[in-house]
């Protein structure tokens, strides 16, 4: 799972059948995560009620387009929850054979507290 | 499977249906060499892995499996679970 925050929401009345009832959120991730594309943001459904501003998890592949309903959906990635609190330990960065990823990965996840 | 280091935990009430109790931690990904990549997975734990532990992390139906094993779990909204954590490698 990778975490992001929701940035917008797709309006589409034309879609594929099995999307009618789907709700698409556009999420912008908080790290790196080797999309398909370099587009620094994804599509995903939402069936827990995320808003615009909301840090969420997202689940990508075969487990988010079971959950929109099935292994014939047009879905590759899924809200997984919504981000209440996160808990780092900054004190790793002291840690040794820390290094800079792991400054990077730290950053990343701060940035979602914000 | 990959190496990472735990640096943190994700709080989330509101969760997709299945999932309550779940535990999700972040996890810092590291390559080959051991040296932390900057990459973040989020990722489900039942292990009760600690921040600063070394964890490997499994992906895909490997991870559904950690939570559920059989063929029977694909309902399961998960797709990086904590599968060890490593005391050491070599």
């Amino acid at each position: 799972m990778i975490l992001g925050r929701v940035i917008g929401q797709v309006w589409a009345a034309r879609r594929d059948v099995r999307l009618q009832r789907a709700k698409l959120l556009v999420v912008r991730p908080h790290a790196i995560y080797e999309p398909a594309f370099a587009t620094r943001h994804l599509v995903a459904t939402d069936d827990v009620d995320a808003g615009v501003g909301d840090d969420v998890v997202i689940c990508l592949g075969a487990p988010a387009r079971a959950s929109a309903g099935g292994n014939d959906m047009p879905v590759d990635a899924a809200v997984l929850g919504v981000v209440d609190r996160i808990d780092l330990r900054p004190e790793l960065l002291a840690a040794p054979g820390a290094g800079p990823g792991i400054k990077r990965a730290l950053a990343a996840a701060g940035a979602a507290q914000k | 499977m990959i190496r990472g280091t735990v640096i943190g935990q994700v709080w989330a009430a509101r969760k997709a249906r299945g999932l309550e109790g779940q535990t999700l931690l972040l996890v810092a990904a590291r390559d080959a060499d051991g040296h932390a990549t900057g990459r973040l997975v989020v990722a489900s734990d039942t292990l009760d892995a600690r921040a600063g532990e070394d964890v490997t992390v499994a992906f895909g139906s490997g991870a559904r499996n950690v939570l559920r094993p059989g063929p029977d779990n694909r309902d399961l909204l998960c797709d990086a679970a904590i599968a060890a954590i490593v005391e050491g490698a070599g």
